[in-house]
This record gives C-alpha cells, sequence and structure tokens, in this order.
C-alpha cells in the first residue's frame, strides 16, 4: 500500500539496476536533505534570536551564539500573564474559525458540486470574486457593518471577517474535488432512501477528509499571525490574541526585537508541537480518504 | 451533469448560511469599496462624487500605478513557476523516502512563522557586506565581488529579492500541497504501468501529471492569490521602498488610502484588483478546463 | 490494508474534528459567558448608585519595557483607585497601528475617547471632520495650561480651540561619538562645509560617517528639512503654501544639492534604505557610526546603550554660510486628543487633566523628561541626569525658532510624494531641479 513498500519491491526485482539507482537515490536524499537545512534553520534562528540582545540582533550577524543567554526576553514577553491570555484567544477564536469553515464550506461546496439547479455556477463565481481581496480594502466597511451589528470589540468581530476570507478558498477547493467522486456513491446511497444530509454526512464528508485537511491547513496560517483585522477591531486587552503580544514590543521610538523573538517562540512552539504530533495523522487521513471507488 | 435533484428549501439550506456570512464581510464591502473608487474623499471627512477620476488619473496619471503591477504580476509568475519545483519534491519524496511525513512537515515551516521573523532573518542575509550580510560575504569570499551589491535598496534587483524570499517561504507549502495529490494516486497504478515497461519519469509522465491537474491548479490559484496579496512581507523588508521600486498593487493601495489619505483613490486601485483577480481566475479556470479535457 | 488505514485516519479526523469542536465549543461558552458578564455588568452599574464608567485610551506606548508605558500604567492605577467608579481600558498599539485604527474608526464615527493624533496638518483632517472635543475648559481646570511650554499648544489649535495635548517637545540634534571624531582625527563642524569634510575624513578611516534609517523615510526627510531650514531660513513649506514661493526657489535646489553632496560623500551606511528607524539608530549606539541625526527623544536610548558616556550634541551647521543654528527642526510630540462623541466627556476630560498634571514629574523621576511638553520643576543634574542629557537641555534654552517636519506641515499626499522623492536621492543622482518639479507637481496635484 504505501509508496516505499512498493520501492522496495522494486528493488528486489530489479536487482541489476540496483547500483545506479543508489546513486541516484543519494544524490535525492542529499538534495533533499539540503532543502531541510534551508527550510528548518530559521526556526533555530530564531531561537538564538529570542535569546539576544537589541543589540546583537541588529549587528546582524547570521550564524552567531548570544554572548549571554537574555532569560528576560522571555519575562518580558511572559510579563503580566498576556502571553497565557493572548494564546487562550487565538486558539480559541482559530478553533471556531476552522470549524465554521469547514461545515459552511463543505455544505456549499456540496451544494454548487451535486445539486442539480441553475445557479450553481453563478454562486461559485461570486465566491471567486472575493479570493483576492486584500483585506485592507474592506477595513473601512467593515467597522461601519460591526458598528450597526454592534460587535466591534468582541471576538465576534474578527471571527466573522476571518470566516468569511477563508470561505472562498474552501469552497474552490472542496468544490473540485467533489467534483470529482462519481456519480454513483450517492445515486445509490438515495435508491437506498438516505436523504440528502444524510448523504452529505455520511458519504461526503468522510471521503472530503484530505481537501478539508488542506482547507484546514490553510485556514490556519492565514489567520494565526493576522494582525491588521484584529488590531482594527479589538479594543480591549481581555480579548487580544497573539500577534498583539509580539507587536507590543514594537513602540514609537524602539523595538525590542528579543522579546519579540521570545513571544514568536512562545507562539509557534504550541503550533509546531500540535503540527508534528499530528503531521503523520493529518497525511494519514489525507491519503486514506483520497482512494477513491 | 449533476445528479442530486432537491428542492429549493435544501439548497438554500445548504448554501445561504456560507453566502450570507461571505456576502455580508467581502461581497458587500467590496461593492462599497467600488463605491468609494468614485469618491474624492480622504476617509475622514466630507466626500465629493468625481466620477471616473480617480480611474483616470490612476491608469494616466500616476508614475507609481502601472510599475506595481508588471511586479504583481511578476510577483505571480515566479510564485506559479515554483510549483513545478514543488511538484517534482513531492513525487521524489513519494519515490525516494520511506517516511517523508517529517520531511514535509520541515519543509512547510516558514510559513507558520511571522513575517516579522522572516523580514528580520532575510534581512541579515541581504546586508551589504559591511552589515554583516551573509549572502555578499559569501559572495566575496567566493571570489565573486562584483556580485555583491545592496539587494534591498538597489532599485535594479531590489524586487528580485523579495520575490526569492516568497519562493522560499512558499516552497514548503507547495510542496505539502502537492504531496498529499501525488500520494493520493493509487500505487496500483504505477504498478500496471511498470509492468506496460513505464517508470521513473516516464510513469510520471502518463500516471502522476494527469491525475495532479486538480490539485496542480489549486496551488496554482493559491500562488496567484498570495502574490495579488503580498503585503505584509513587502511592508517589513522594505516598505515599498526605495522610492517605490518595490511598491506591488497592495501597498501602493495601502500608500494611497491610509497614508497619502486620499482614501476614493485607493478604492479604485482596489476596485482594479477585483477586476484582474476576475479576469485572473477566468483564464485560469479555461487553461486547466483545457487541461483536464487533454488528459482525461 | 486499505481498509484499515481508511478506518483509521477517519476515526483520527473524526478525533481531531470532535477535539477541535470540544476546544470551540468551550470558547464559545466562556466567551459567551464573559460576554454576558460584561452585559450584566453594565446592566448593574445603571441601577448601581455608582455607575462604573469605562474609558477607552487609545495610546502608543504598548510595550512593557517602555519607560512611557510604565508611567502610563502607573498614572493610571492610580487614578483607577482613587476613583472607583472609572475604569481606564488601555488600548495600546503600536504606531502604524493605531495610526490605521484610528483613520478606520474615525471614517466611522468610532473615535475612542481618548486617542493619539500628531500636530498641526496632521490632525487638521480630523479636527475639520468635528471628531475631537475642544479642551479649552479643561486645560483652564487646576492651572493645567500653565504647565505647557509656551506656544507649543499653538501646534494643536485650530480657529482658537486646542484638540490635543502633547506629551513631547524635541528638537533636532546632531548627537556624536567623541571617541570615533578623536580616531578620525576631527573636530566638530560648525560649517556644513566642515562637515563634508569630516564626513570624507571618517570615512577614509573605514568609519560610517552617519547613521540613518532610511527605509522610514521621514528620518531622511527630517534630514533635509532641517537643510533646508539653512538655506532659506524658517517658514519656507508656509511660504510656499501662501503662494508666495514655488518648490523651484533657489534654496529648496541648493538644500537639493547639500543633500546629495552628503549622500555623494558616503556619509551614510551603505543600504541606508532598508534599515528601519531602530536598525538605523542601532549602529550609532552601538559605535558603529560617528554620528546620529535626530530629535531629542533618542537621547534616552542613547543613554541605555553601550556608546553612553562617549556622546555629545551639536547643532545643525551652517550651509554656505547661510542660516542659523539657533534655528531647529522642531518636532512637537505625538498628543493625546478626546472624541467629540465621548459617552463621558467629563469624566474622560478629568482623567486626562490628571495625568497631564502628573505626567511630568513622573517623567522627571523615570528619567525620561528630556525633551517633554510640559516644564518640569526640578534639578536634572542632581537627579542624576547624563551629562549629554544635559547638553541636550542646553541646546533647548537656546531656540529661537525654526521649522515643523514636513508632513506636520505639508498634506498627508504632498508629504508621500516628498519623502518618496528625498529617499530616492539615497540611490539615485537626480538634477535638483528635477527633484523640485516632483515636489511642485506634487503639491499641486494635491492641492486643487
Amino acid at each position: 500500500m504505501n509508496p516505499s513498500g512498493a520501492m522496495a519491491v522494486r528493488n528486489e526485482t530489479a536487482v541489476p539496476k540496483r547500483r545506479r539507482f543508489s546513486v541516484t537515490k543519494g544524490i535525492v536524499l542529499l538534495l533533499l536533505s539540503l532543502l531541510v537545512v534551508t527550510q528548518v534553520y530559521p526556526l533555530l534562528w530564531l531561537l538564538l534570536y529570542s535569546f539576544k540582545t537589541n543589540e546583537e540582533i541588529l549587528s546582524g550577524s547570521f550564524f552567531a551564539l548570544p554572548q549571554s543567554p537574555q532569560w528576560i526576553n522571555y519575562t518580558s514577553a511572559l510579563a503580566g500573564g498576556r502571553y497565557l491570555r493572548y494564546l487562550w484567544n487565538s486558539f480559541s477564536v482559530t478553533s471556531i474559525t476552522m470549524i465554521s469553515v469547514i461545515v459552511l464550506s463543505s455544505l456549499a461546496a456540496f451544494a454548487i458540486s451535486r445539486f442539480r439547479w441553475k445557479y450553481g455556477q453563478a454562486v461559485m463565481l461570486v465566491f471567486l470574486i472575493g479570493m483576492m481581496i486584500p483585506l485592507q480594502a474592506t477595513l473601512l466597511p467593515l467597522m461601519i457593518i460591526f458598528k450597526n451589528m454592534q460587535i466591534l470589540n468582541t471576538h465576534l468581530s474578527i471571527i466573522f471577517p476571518y470566516i468569511a476570507f477563508s470561505t472562498p478558498i474552501s469552497v474552490f477547493i472542496l468544490n473540485g474535488f467533489m467534483k470529482s467522486i462519481p456519480h454513483e456513491i450517492e445515486e445509490s446511497a438515495i435508491m437506498d432512501g438516505a436523504s440528502v444530509f444524510r448523504v452529505y454526512r455520511n458519504i461526503m464528508l468522510p471521503i472530503s477528509v484530505p481537501p478539508i485537511m488542506t482547507v484546514c491547513i490553510l485556514t490556519f496560517i492565514n489567520i494565526w499571525n493576522e494582525y491588521i483585522l484584529a488590531a482594527t477591531f479589538i479594543s480591549s486587552e481581555s480579548l487580544k490574541t497573539l500577534p498583539f503580544g509580539v507587536n507590543s514590543f514594537v513602540s514609537q521610538y524602539s523595538v525590542n526585537y528579543g522579546a519579540i523573538g521570545a513571544f514568536l517562540v512562545l507562539g509557534a512552539l504550541p503550533v509546531i508541537v500540535i503540527y508534528f504530533l499530528l503531521a503523520d495523522k493529518i497525511t494519514q487521513g489525507m491519503v486514506a480518504g483520497a482512494v477513491k471507488g | 451533469m449533476n445528479v442530486l435533484k432537491v428542492s429549493r428549501l435544501t439548497i438554500t439550506l445548504f448554501v445561504l448560511p456560507c453566502l450570507l456570512i461571505y456576502s455580508g464581510m467581502v461581497f458587500i464591502p467590496i461593492l462599497v469599496s467600488l463605491y468609494s473608487g468614485l469618491l474624492d474623499w480622504n476617509g475622514i471627512g466630507e466626500s465629493t462624487f468625481v466620477g471616473l477620476e480617480n480611474f483616470k488619473n490612476l491608469f494616466f496619471h500616476d508614475p507609481v500605478f502601472w510599475p506595481s503591477v508588471r511586479r504583481t504580476l511578476m510577483f505571480a509568475v515566479f510564485s506559479m513557476s515554483e510549483i513545478p519545483i514543488a511538484l517534482l519534491v513531492a513525487i521524489l519524496l513519494r519515490r525516494f523516502i520511506k517516511r517523508p511525513n517529517f520531511l514535509v512537515s520541515s519543509y512547510f515551516l516558514p510559513v507558520i512563522l511571522s513575517v516579522v521573523i522572516v523580514g528580520q532573518l532575510w534581512k541579515t542575509i541581504y546586508n551589504p557586506a559591511s552589515m554583516g550580510g551573509m549572502l555578499n560575504q559569501v559572495l566575496i569570499m567566493a571570489g565573486l565581488d562584483s556580485w555583491a551589491r545592496p539587494w534591498l535598496t538597489d532599485p535594479a534587483v531590489a524586487m528580485y529579492a523579495l520575490y526569492f524570499v516568497a519562493l522560499w517561504q512558499y516552497l514548503g507549502y507547495h510542496t505539502l500541497i502537492q504531496f498529499t495529490g501525488v500520494s493520493n494516486i493509487p500505487n496500483e497504478l504505477y504498478e500496471a504501468a511498470r509492468i506496460d515497461g513505464a517508470e521513473g519519469f516516464k510513469a510520471d509522465r502518463h500516471i502522476t501529471f494527469p491525475l495532479i491537474v486538480p490539485i496542480f491548479k489549486i496551488s496554482i490559484v493559491l500562488a496567484f492569490i498570495g502574490s495579488l496579496q503580498a503585503f505584509d512581507m513587502v511592508m517589513v523588508m522594505t516598505a515599498g521602498g526605495p522610492a517605490h521600486a518595490t511598491d506591488v498593487i497592495s501597498t501602493h493601495m495601502y500608500n494611497m488610502s491610509f497614508l497619502s489619505m486620499k482614501y476614493g483613490y485607493g478604492s479604485s486601485i482596489a476596485a482594479f484588483l477585483v477586476v484582474v483577480c476576475l479576469i485572473a481566475t477566468l483564464i485560469i479556470n479555461l487553461i486547466f478546463n483545457s487541461l483536464e479535457k487533454r488528459f482525461s | 490494508m486499505v481498509k484499515k488505514s481508511k478506518m483509521l485516519g477517519l476515526a483520527l479526523s473524526a478525533a481531531l474534528v470532535f477535539g477541535l469542536a470540544a476546544c470551540g465549543g468551550g470558547a464559545k461558552e466562556t466567551q459567551g459567558s464573559s460576554s454576558n458578564a460584561g452585559n450584566s455588568g453594565t446592566a448593574a452599574e445603571v441601577k448601581a448608585p455608582d455607575k462604573k464608567i469605562t474609558i477607552t485610551f487609545q495610546n502608543i506606548f504598548p510595550d512593557p519595557t517602555d519607560p512611557k508605558h510604565q508611567i502610563m500604567n502607573k498614572l493610571v492605577d492610580k487614578y483607577e483607585s482613587e476613583n472607583p467608579n472609572i475604569k481606564i481600558e488601555l488600548d495600546s498599539l503600536n504606531t502604524d497601528q493605531q495610526k490605521l485604527k484610528l483613520k478606520t474608526q474615525a471614517a466611522s464615527k468610532e473615535v475612542p475617547d481618548i486617542t493619539v493624533v500628531n500636530p498641526a496638518a496632521q490632525m487638521k483632517p480630523f479636527v475639520e471632520a468635528n471628531l475631537f472635543a475642544p479642551l479649552n475648559d479643561m486645560l483652564d481646570q487646576n492651572g493645567l495650561k500653565d504647565t505647557f511650554q509656551e506656544g507649543l499648544l499653538d501646534w494643536y489649535s485650530f480657529d482658537g480651540n486646542i484638540y490635543a495635548l502633547p506629551d513631547g517637545n524635541n528638537i533636532a540634534v546632531v548627537y556624536y561619538n567623541k571617541e570615533l571624531f578623536e580616531q578620525g582625527g576631527v573636530e566638530v563642524p560648525t560649517t556644513f562645509e566642515e562637515m563634508l569634510d569630516v564626513v570624507k575624513k571618517l570615512k577614509e578611516k573605514g568609519i560610517t560617517p552617519i547613521a540613518i534609517g532610511e527605509k522610514d523615510s521621514w528620518t531622511g526627510s527630517f534630514l533635509f528639512m532641517n537643510m533646508l531650514l539653512r538655506t532659506n531660513g524658517p517658514g519656507f513649506l508656509n511660504d510656499v503654501l501662501d503662494n508666495k514661493k514655488t518648490f523651484e526657489d533657489p534654496a529648496f535646489l541648493q538644500a537639493v544639492d547639500a543633500f546629495q553632496s552628503l549622500v555623494e560623500a558616503g556619509a551614510f551606511q551603505e543600504g541606508a534604505t532598508s534599515f528601519d528607524y531602530n536598525a538605523g539608530e542601532n549602529l550609532f549606539k552601538t559605535g558603529q557610526s560617528a554620528m546620529y541625526f535626530m530629535g531629542s527623544w533618542a537621547t534616552g536610548g542613547i543613554e541605555t546603550s553601550s556608546v553612553n558616556g562617549k556622546v555629545g550634541v551639536f547643532k545643525f551647521p551652517t550651509i554656505g554660510g547661510k542660516g542659523d543654528p539657533n534655528e531647529f527642526m522642531l518636532a512637537p510630540g505625538s498628543a493625546f486628543a478626546i472624541s467629540a462623541d465621548s459617552k463621558h466627556l467629563q469624566e474622560t476630560k478629568d482623567f486626562l487633566n490628571y495625568f497631564m498634571l502628573n505626567f511630568p514629574k513622573e517623567a522627571f523621576d523615570a528619567k525620561g523628561a528630556v525633551g517633554i511638553g510640559q516644564i518640569v520643576e526640578g534639578d536634572f543634574k542632581a537627579a542624576g541626569y547624563s551629562d549629554m542629557a544635559m547638553e541636550v537641555l542646553d541646546l533647548f534654552k537656546e531656540v529661537k525658532g525654526g521649522d515643523l517636519a514636513f508632513d506636520n506641515t505639508m498634506n498627508p499626499g504632498t508629504a508621500q510624494a516628498h519623502l518618496s522623492s528625498i529617499q530616492n536621492l539615497f540611490v539615485q543622482k537626480k538634477e535638483s531641479s528635477e527633484v523640485a518639479k516632483e515636489h511642485q507637481t506634487a503639491y499641486e496635484a494635491n492641492n486643487k
């Protein structure tokens, strides 16, 4: 089943080719590991960075170790318990958004891709228009809308736009995937007397796990570090999210880079840990769901 | 042809919630922006209706606008051109690595990092050698002194320096997406192809490429969107400078709407962006529809 | 096998979704309950005899390690304990974000009770839109008005009403590193020509002459405007606004040429336009550059850096024998304004009155009183202020007027064009007449 298994089989049967193959493999391995270095190094760099003084950071030497680790960066980042509060806020905003995006966009994508109705393509087009809107262009209108809805300075005022900005691409991805599923599946289900909603829940959703995972990841990276909307619509300290923490070390005439680094490490740590813990399962989910038929 | 015949109520129930929140938060603001594009308005005080005046200035009298459009499109081209590379990496991962998940995840890391950090990191790489810039120091050590330059402040190369950072940051992102697609191709297909004598890239030509087209499209669209919206990275690295040499559409719009306080004018840029998006989406769809037809 | 991994995948994803749903649900609940609590709180407040009032205080001091942040928090805490019915909600944002937020809020008339604005031309659109409350009556309370330096409040006044109260009032000076000057064998220049010479000599010794953070393009503009102040004398931009002069005036051309001669002499560090304010200042603070042209607010930062004790200040010299060194670039600081639509206008005014009355003393104690906008009682020397700070304070006494920064005088559209035009001089040599023309075109396009 798994690709490497197939590799092994192939290698055993193709004995004469084996040698040439391992040279190729060596080169490939080298390339891929080189990529690991260039892609993972920033994380290490960030870690070093978070222990440096401003002067060390700005002096710009690339490989230097901090002269003496600046734990004070972490104390400043943790000061006042803001980190935990921000982390919790970010976490709840992000998870509510992700769940809503998945539910809403999968429903819509299901309707667009599987229902027989006139306006499916028109609705899709409406979604496509919004896919590439820079959010700076929507700040002013949103402010007025939220003022009238009286949800300024609540989490709703960022969750709504986060959901709305994530749905177009999610509908696009899910629609693309659902279109490719053979029609026989739901035909037989309907014949057996299943309702449309049951087809959605018991057949479509489970099959669509891989694109849903993709949607989750996209949504997550788009909103976890989002600052402009949050800073504009949230004013209360108790509602602020992680990016506020990062940006709180930037003041008019000074930037506390070390503390920013420390805050970023603290902010990225839970994400990376969760991601690596789940990485196998996420990709497995993706692969498992996609074996069609 | 879609097969599910359902009542209007069902359609409404499925589509309306999503459509409602989307229209309220994205579509209506876009319409408001389109309208604001017709105003002479500083964003705070009184506004006057000026019709297409803003668009006329934008298209014919704004020395920054067209270059910024060109840079944005170049940004898109560069971003899209890395997707084949991501696909190659994904194929290599599937073919040569037993447990590819760790590698895929590692490649993905730069995307999670905040742009503040990515910007700071690349500045220390791009700085002039006298300021400890790594790239220039390496070039000088390698005897390529003439290649060394202040990468972010030389108007001739600054934009390319920015493209490269985006390529680096999003390589893992596209690799992850492509890898999902590649892993989804059943092994039986490759085995069957091997029996028919197709192996390695020959097999890819007949199996991987046709089956990956939909996923490839997703990556292309994402890359395109990402580059049209590229804002944070440019702001952190150069803020559009020196003297607009690295301005893209979104930074120009921000600059006009909020720094120059010409909100109406900024909105006309946003309106232009909406139209570009629409056209681009249609073109991408056309290309891929014909691709899908050819391969299937 | 296919089936098994599929099942596993499903189970896991189900678990994942469930887990997230649980978290999400939890979050929703807490959020709901907290907003409920808020609502019931306000409901109770209305009934209670001394109703609790919340004042939103938008500010630009988010960094907990910044002395101003500490002063603000201290005063707020004190005020809250003295006035138990008042709650001050601090919305601390970095400068760029605060500007963006305020503009967005202003468009929908949602200005917070207290906010921060910049003087003169930069706050004018807000005042014209009637967003701020006049503070004249409040300034008369407790003699607050007399604590401000003479003439300072004029920058925040329109039609006889004062709309904002500044926390700072600075002048532009040249900081220099005495040790590096000695190494370069140079003296403090008294004319621009000497300054060019100093630059060349330092450059020969491999010392970066002047540090600048030109990614934030106002830094270069600030320096350029000081040169214009020398070649023309004060009031050039106002003359342009009054149609008495154009940007093609010889004094402007001379200033551009002088500025370009600095760039050509290699006065600034390589790649200056990619250095933001902090990175630029840091070069000076780590002893990597000999001079630094900046507003006197930089004093505090330099005092806490590694070059402390080696730094002196001098006035920007004359150019071609023109100009008076005692005329400075003036930088009246960002200022607190009160929303005209504030639901608790009186309470907000009372708080700001208290805040500003106590600000000078707190700033003095926190060693942050160099360049504040109010008159400070106290012996700086005895309080342990550094020699450099004393030098800066002495310069303040010699001020005989000057000019405001470009963006405080011209409207934002013209200012942005100017900033980018000056930034361009760092990377490209241009005819001064061309630079003048860029300015004039932008000015005319933005002042129809």
